[in-house]
C-alpha cells in the first residue's frame, strides 16, 4: 500500500478542506488572528508552554549524531542491495517508518499533545485555583 | 456581566443551527459581525478541546463567507466592548481586503531517503563514521548532511515559491517546526484560485517527490494574514 503511494505522484500530496486534530491546529493557528489590544484580555493557561515547545528546532549535537546515524543506516542498506527487490522495498519501508529520526522528530508532537491534555484536566487546573 | 470569547470578525453570515445549540452567536453591528460566544470566569485553558473548538467555528463558518479569525484565547469584557471593536475602521478594511480570498496552508517534508541523496558526496565523512561510529566522526558528517539539508531546503523552497507566485495574493512563511520538514507557508489565494494552486501543486509534485511529500490544507481562513494589531483606542 505504501509503496504504491510512492509510485504515484498523486501519492506525495495530502489534500484536507480543513484542519484535523491537534498537530494541524497548533502548526495553523495557534499565534495567529486578529490581535486586539485594547478591548480584550487574553488569558490563556498553558499557551506559552506550547509555543516554546513548538520551536525548538535547534541543532546540537545529539541532533548531528542522528544524522550521522540515519545515514549510516541507509548506507549499508544500500551495501545489503543483493537481496530481491520486492523484499527490499517492503523492508525499505518499514525502515523508513519505524526509524529513529522519524521517532525523534515526531516526539516533540507526542509531547505536546500530551501537555495540551494535562493543561486541560490535570495540573493546569490547580495552577488556576490558587488565584 | 457576561465575558465573551471571540471567536472571529465576519459580514453577511448566519450560523449554522449547529453551532447555535453549540452557544455560538453573532454581535451585529454595522456592516461587521463577531462571533462569539458567553463565557464563564476564569482563564481559557489551552486544551485540545478548546483549540479544536475554536478551529471548528471559524472553519465552518467561512465555508460560507469570509472569517477574520481572532487569536486563539481572546475574550471580551462586554457586549459593548464588542460593538466599539466592531466599529473600528480597521476591522472594515480588513473584512475588505480580504473579501473573497482564503488560505492555504502548504508544509512540504522530506522522506528520511534525502539523506541518502544528501549525503552522496560526503563519501571520505561516511566512511571514517563506518569505520570508528563516535562523537567527533558522528559530529562530523551530522553537520555536514545538515548543511546539505539547508541548502536543499533553500532550493526547494525557493522552487516551490516560484511556481507559485503567479497563483497566489501573498504568502507568509514560518520556521519549519521538525528536522526533516522543507518549509511551512501560509498561501493567502481568491477562493476562485483555489483550484489552480491545487493543480500546480500537483506538477511540483511530480517534479520535486520523492523525496518531498507536500500537505495541502484549506481552504481556510486568513489565519496568517489577519494579523494587523488593532491599535488601543481606550
Amino acid at each position: 500500500m505504501a509503496v504504491m503511494q510512492r509510485e504515484s505522484s498523486a501519492g506525495y500530496i495530502t489534500r484536507a478542506p480543513r484542519s484535523s486534530g491537534l498537530a494541524d491546529v497548533l502548526e495553523i493557528l495557534l499565534d495567529r488572528g486578529l490581535v486586539l489590544d485594547a478591548y480584550v484580555r487574553v488569558s490563556l493557561v498553558g499557551i506559552e508552554l506550547l509555543t516554546v515547545d513548538l520551536r525548538v528546532v535547534v541543532a546540537s549535537v545529539d541532533t548531528y549524531l542522528r544524522f550521522a546515524e540515519a545515514v549510516n543506516r541507509l548506507d549499508l542498506r544500500a551495501v545489503d542491495d543483493s537481496r530481491s527487490v520486492p523484499e527490499l522495498f517492503e523492508k525499505g519501508t518499514e525502515d523508513a517508518a519505524e526509524s529513529k529520526t522519524k521517532g525523534a522528530v515526531e516526539g516533540g508532537m507526542d509531547a505536546i499533545k500530551e501537555k495540551v491534555g494535562l493543561g486541560g484536566r490535570g495540573r493546569g487546573r490547580g495552577d488556576d485555583d490558587e488565584k | 456581566m457576561s465575558r465573551l470569547y471571540l471567536y472571529g470578525v465576519t459580514r453577511g453570515l448566519r450560523v449554522p443551527p449547529r453551532l447555535e445549540r453549540e452557544g455560538v452567536s453573532l454581535i451585529a453591528r454595522g456592516g461587521a459581525a463577531a462571533v462569539v460566544s458567553e463565557l464563564g470566569d476564569g482563564p481559557v485553558e489551552a486544551t485540545r478541546r478548546n483549540l479544536l473548538a475554536h478551529a471548528d467555528v471559524v472553519e465552518t463558518l467561512h465555508e460560507e463567507a469570509l472569517v477574520l479569525p481572532a487569536r486563539f484565547g481572546t475574550v471580551l469584557e462586554s457586549r459593548s466592548a464588542v460593538e466599539e471593536l466592531l466599529a473600528l475602521p480597521e476591522i472594515a478594511e480588513l473584512l475588505e481586503r480580504h473579501a473573497g480570498s482564503s488560505e492555504l496552508t502548504l508544509k512540504g517534508t522530506y522522506d528520511e531517503a534525502v539523506l541518502g541523496e544528501l549525503a552522496a558526496g560526503l563519501g571520505p565523512l561516511r566512511d571514517a563514521y563506518r569505520r570508528a561510529p563516535g562523537l567527533d566522526t558522528g559530529v562530523a558528517l551530522g553537520e555536514a548532511v545538515l548543511e546539505e539539508l539547508a541548502e536543499r531546503r533553500a532550493a526547494d523552497t525557493a522552487r516551490v515559491l516560484d511556481a507559485l507566485a503567479p497563483l497566489v495574493l501573498d504568502v507568509r512563511a514560518s520556521e519549519p517546526s521538525g528536522q526533516l520538514d522543507a518549509f511551512r507557508l501560509a498561501l493567502l489565494v481568491a477562493r476562485s484560485g483555489v483550484e489552480a494552486a491545487s493543480a500546480a501543486l500537483d506538477a511540483l509534485a511530480s517534479e520535486l517527490s520523492p523525496p518531498l511529500r507536500f500537505e495541502l490544507v484549506g481552504p481556510l481562513p486568513p489565519y496568517s494574514f489577519a494579523d494587523l494589531a488593532v491599535p488601543a483606542v481606550a
